[in-house]
């Protein structure tokens, strides 16, 4: 890792180049470049002569030193001992290097490259010091070499700024272009096939920048070579930490010299930016997640590296949300640093444990026999269905998990298994969360069918692919229908009738519920307001989703589409399940309330299998229970059955709310419910869902009147 | 106790009320009747120095007097503020030499190579340039830039900032000055430097910074760094600057990355509306930093590991005395328990050893590489 900032750096631009003189310029640079290194001595070396000695006490510097060869060399100074020494060229038109020498340690190629860059903008620096002295003849070259400087701080600040990296590309080429007298210039990138990054200025390319590119990646030295044209095309390497990466590439907008020294600092620049991208990859790849302390998804996927036979666990937090709004953020983080450490707890020492984000974790196994990634993940559910104490609090949630093994066919890439693993976790979700779900090819073909379910059911309203039909609802003690409940029904020209468990979910998911609801709302409002002409009294039951009522304008568009179709508010009663009133309360008491102050009448739809917590019945706007088919299902009820439904019953009437007995299918069920007091009641043995047209003849019966 | 026809180095320390009695006490148990090349004086707050340097004086004959006031002193004898402490060398084989620059006239690096010309004076097998500076002037690293510029790499720089008018040279209080001490043995002279502190990871990035103000760290508001990386340590939930810093007593130490390794900036101070952070040294923009943490027995055993360091750096030579510069926010971190620690570790590594130190505002020890000014740290000189 760099020890030297990019900031440094720029400093070290800056103050070199505002130097008021030569000498100036060499003595800032000699020093900044020591501590930013961390050498103990330094010097320039001009023309054989010493200039700016730093760190030698006033003694003279050695003469070994001032004939380094320019791979640099071990040198004894007196009172020092032996330093590593290297020279960096100052650049063409200046016959001289800077010398750093450290006590200890030799210079990395990362160092040796900064030190090349420093050494280029002193050349640079020097170069504008001598333009200015011979003021009058050499104003071009002044004038070029402050904008070489100019343009090479903003795009070092840029790079300090950490700028997207083709933003500086592009700033490197089209300064380089413009300096060079409106040259073509080109970023040639080597990795990973060689390719133009970035290109600005003059003529195109023709074939000589791709060869003299090629010859400069290939010997690492500058290229000279000239165009059909006969203009002067020159390539510089560019380097990273001492490996090549790639060329800058010129060709000349006109005759008049080759500017080799210029390109080089710009190739430098482009170094350095890349020098500096790997850098900060290589600091956050190094991290780890800020809140666990655990691999982040790049550090995990990087894990795979040489285990071919890895297999992973994707593991999804169940109820997490819950906690983290309500308790908040730092609960939540705390929380998950909490699950980390269990989950480590759980695997062994050649696993890696990451956390690829939100309330997900992965876990890496080392030898991935499907035995070991069950047995792991049951360990890990098991670890996390504890109970967490959390600001004071304690807290119960739990894992679903998914299971990927690398298959005999090769089912491949980190990136892939990852995919698998988070297909089989979904499935273990859907299973009923706390679950280890290895993943299996057929889950591949049901994540792709759900995507072609979603993309159908897109177009399904606007192709008209919808339909109603109506559940009459019965007084039992008459046999009369005093009611309807609309159902949806879905036949799509591809797939026939779809049930509405397969694509409600998908519905509710996807937002495409709120048309549905709306367009099922209006459609049975209509019909059931033309009914009404032949039987007044005549209520229709709807089911909503928990998404529909909590959507802003769902009362308004409740109110106004009942008063177009002419049924009055208090003939529709809107179902809805328990658990829609357990997930988000708050808001969805609130629309109830409001529906209820327009006359909306409410049903607890399945009632006593979710949480039937008799708080809600005091408290919310409810008229009506719908006891949940599977107490009556059974042919024969039991005595348990019995006692639960006259529970029910008896709480219905305590609270003064209509109870519907559901899923009536034969007649015993009919007479154990009646013997109950049950008075309304649903079911195939008294009407199967029926079509539109089937139901008039039902009405004809004497009309009475529901009870309520 | 050796007598004066050998080399020799002795501590004394006084909590006396009255300052020339407390120069006078410290310096007569430290030179204890032999003749002193060259007497080192410590004191903090509270005395009248020109009266200590009288005190003192009284007792070391010609010897070069040199020292300055701190955060606090240091013996074997314990740590103390508002006493004096005095550390004295003499014998064959030592030779001192000390000067003074003014930063005000000259700039802190001008003033620091003046100081440094000392040394000129000196010729021996063995030398050290030891630094006493103001630490309030500006651009403090400046004045060890100005003594490297002299001294060069082959002698090692040590010493400690003082406060503003409070640097002794003979029998003078100077104000925002550099005093240098040159000296010259013909035994060897270690130096050691080390801290107790531990990095807590992950590393930060310094994404907006000015000067000693850090504007963001990775991006996001520095403070709001600062606040949750508290809150996750366990060091409470501060919710504002002045709750995580506690007015400037709870230092918040900074480890930036160094090729050789981490160089310890301590911030103290925050702003709440810009969310910011600052200390009293600069941090560039884009470097790499590591909050750093420390149980108060790290923090103890860093005072060991520099002695150790220094006295290891005599090539197997037996240590004389020893002078420390510990860094005043470590002490405002250890509290007087871990103080008292701190001085017990010390003499456990030293043994007999007599030494004195200062309590600084800023420690100098530069033996590798050309800069050389810390914070949060204890920098040992041992002489054999």
């Amino acid at each position: 890792m760099t020890a030297w900032s990019t900031a440094q750096l720029t400093e070290y631009f800056v103050a070199v180049n505002a130097a008021g003189s030569e000498e100036a310029a060499i003595a800032l640079a000699v020093e900044r470049a020591a501590e930013i290194v961390e050498a103990e001595i330094g010097l320039v070396v001009l023309g054989g002569r010493p200039r700016g000695a730093w760190g030698f006490g006033g003694a003279a510097p050695e003469r070994d030193l001032l004939a380094l060869s320019s791979a640099g060399g071990i040198v004894d100074i007196p009172g020092l001992g032996d330093v590593h020494a290297v020279p960096s060229q100052l650049g063409s038109g200046l016959p001289g290097a800077l010398i750093l020498g450290r006590l200890d340690e030799p210079f990395t190629p990362e160092e040796r490259q900064t030190l090349q860059g420093m050494a280029q903008m002193l050349g640079a620096a020097m170069r504008g010091a001598r333009a200015l002295a011979a003021e009058q003849t050499l104003r071009a070259d002044r004038e070029r070499e402050t904008r070489l400087v100019e343009t090479l701080l903003a795009i070092q600040r840029g790079i300090v700024s950490r700028r997207p990296l083709q933003e500086t590309f592009d700033a490197i080429t089209g300064g380089a272009a413009e300096l060079l007298g409106d040259a073509y210039v080109a970023l040639i990138l080597a990795d990973p096939a060689p390719r133009v990054a970035s290109s600005a200025g003059g003529v195109g390319p023709g074939d000589r920048p791709g060869n003299a590119a090629r010859a400069a990646m290939d010997t690492g030295s500058l290229q000279v070579d000239e165009d059909e044209q006969g203009h002067a095309v020159i390539a510089v390497p560019v380097l990273v930490t001492g490996e090549i990466a790639g060329s800058l590439v010129a060709r000349a907008g006109d005759a008049a010299g080759y500017h080799a020294d210029q390109l080089e600092a710009f190739a430098q620049q482009v170094g350095l930016a890349l020098t500096d991208a790997r850098t900060v990859e290589l600091v956050h790849e190094a991290h780890h997640d800020h809140v666990t302390g655990l691999p982040s998804r790049a550090l995990f996927l990087k894990a795979f590296n040489g285990r071919p036979r890895a297999g992973v666990l994707f593991i999804d937090l169940d109820r997490f949300k819950a906690v983290n709004d309500s308790l908040g953020h730092d609960a939540g983080d705390q929380l998950l640093a909490d699950v980390a450490e269990r989950i480590r707890g759980c695997v062994r020492v050649g696993d890696t444990v990451a956390r690829l984000g939100g309330d997900e974790f992965a876990v890496l196994l080392g030898d991935a026999h499907r035995d070991t990634a069950v047995a792991t993940g049951e360990r890990i559910i098991a670890a996390v269905r504890e109970p967490f104490r959390v600001k004071g609090r304690t807290v119960y949630i739990g894992a679903s998990i998914g299971a990927a093994l690398p298959g005999a066919d090769g089912n491949g890439s980190p990136d892939e298994l990852l995919n698998c693993a988070d297909l089989a976790m979904y499935r273990a979700k859907q299973d009923g969360p706390g679950r280890v779900v290895v993943y299996e090819p057929a889950m591949h073909a049901a994540a792709l069918h759900y995507l072609s379910l979603r993309a159908d059911l897109q177009r399904a309203l606007a192709e008209g692919e919808f339909g109603l039909v109506y559940q009459p609802l019965v007084r039992l003690d008459a046999g009369s229908v005093v009611g309807v409940e609309a159902l949806l029904r879905w036949n799509s020209p591809g797939r026939g009738i779809v049930a509405p468990g397969e694509f409600l979910p998908i519905a509710e998911e996807s937002g495409l519920i709120a048309d549905i609801g709306q367009w099922v709302l209006a459609s049975s409002a209509r019909q059931v307001a033309a009914w009404r002409r032949r039987r007044p009294g005549l209520t229709l039951n709807v089911n909503i989703s928990g998404r529909e009522l909590v959507r802003p304008g769902f009362v308004e568009d409740v109110t106004r589409t009942l008063a177009a179709a002419g049924l009055p508010t208090n003939a529709v009663t809107l179902e809805l399940t328990e658990s829609v009133l357990m997930s988000d309360p708050k808001p969805a008491v609130l629309a109830l309330s409001r529906l209820r102050a327009r006359g909306v009448q409410m049903s607890i739809d399945d009632f006593g299998t979710g949480y039937s917590s008799l708080a809600y019945l005091r408290d919310l706007p409810v008229d009506e229970l719908k006891v949940d088919r599977a107490f009556i299902a059974r042919t024969q009820l039991t005595g348990r059955d019995m006692a639960l439904v006259s529970t029910i019953m008896e709480l219905g009437h305590i609270l003064g709310l209509r109870v519907v007995a559901e899923g009536i299918e034969n007649q015993a069920q009919l007479d154990a419910v009646q013997r109950l007091g049950c008075s309304l009641g649903q079911g195939f043995h008294l009407h199967r869902p029926l079509d539109p047209a089937a139901i008039p003849p039902l009405l004809e019966s004497p009309s009475l009147h529901r009870a309520a | 106790m050796s007598s004066t026809s050998e080399r020799w180095f002795g501590a004394g320390h006084s909590t006396a009320a009255d300052s020339a009695k407390a120069g006078g006490e410290a310096a007569a148990q430290a030179i204890a009747g032999r003749t002193p090349a060259a007497v080192f004086v410590f004191t903090s707050g509270g005395h009248d120095a020109v009266a200590v340097l009288a005190g003192v004086r009284a007792e070391a004959g010609d010897a070069v007097v040199v020292g300055g006031v701190g955060l606090g002193e240091l013996t074997g004898a314990g740590a103390t503020e508002h006493g004096v402490a005095v550390a004295a060398l003499g014998g064959p084989g030592f030779t001192v030499c000390a000067r003074a620059a003014g930063i005000a006239g000259l700039g802190a690096r001008a003033a620091g190579a003046e100081a440094a010309a000392a040394m000129a004076e000196i010729d021996a097998p063995h030398t050290a340039l030891l630094l006493v500076g103001d630490g309030t002037a500006l651009g403090p690293h400046e004045i060890v830039r100005g003594a490297y510029s002299v001294v060069g790499a082959a002698v090692p720089l040590v010493g400690g900032l003082t406060h503003g008018r409070a640097q002794f040279l003979g029998d003078r209080v100077l104000a925002g000055s550099v005093v240098g001490v040159a000296l010259g043995s013909d035994r060897p002279i270690g130096i050691g430097i080390a801290h107790g502190w531990r990095r807590v990871e992950p590393p930060l990035i310094v994404t907006r910074s000015v000067g000693e103000r850090i504007y963001e760290l990775d991006g996001e508001p520095a403070l709001d760094v600062l606040l949750r990386r508290a809150a996750a340590s366990g060091a409470g939930a501060p919710g504002t600057a002045a709750e995580l810093f506690q007015d400037g007593v709870n230092l918040q130490p900074v480890g930036l990355a160094r090729r050789s390794g981490l160089d310890i900036r301590s911030l103290h101070a925050g702003d709440d509306e810009e969310r910011s952070v600052s200390g009293t040294a600069e941090i560039p923009q884009g470097a790499l930093v590591w909050l750093m943490e420390a149980e108060r027995d790290e923090l103890v055993r860093g005072a060991g590991d520099a002695i150790g360091a220094a006295t290891a750096a005599l090539g197997g030579a037996e240590p004389l005395g020893l002078l420390a510069f510990d860094c005043g926010g470590r002490k405002l971190t250890l509290g007087e328990d871990g103080i008292a620690a701190e001085v017990a570790a010390m003499r456990a590594a030293l043994g007999d050893v007599p030494f004195a130190g200062l309590y600084t505002l800023g420690e100098i020890a530069r033996v590798r590489g050309a800069s050389g000014l810390h914070q949060l740290t204890l920098v040992a000189l041992a002489l054999a």
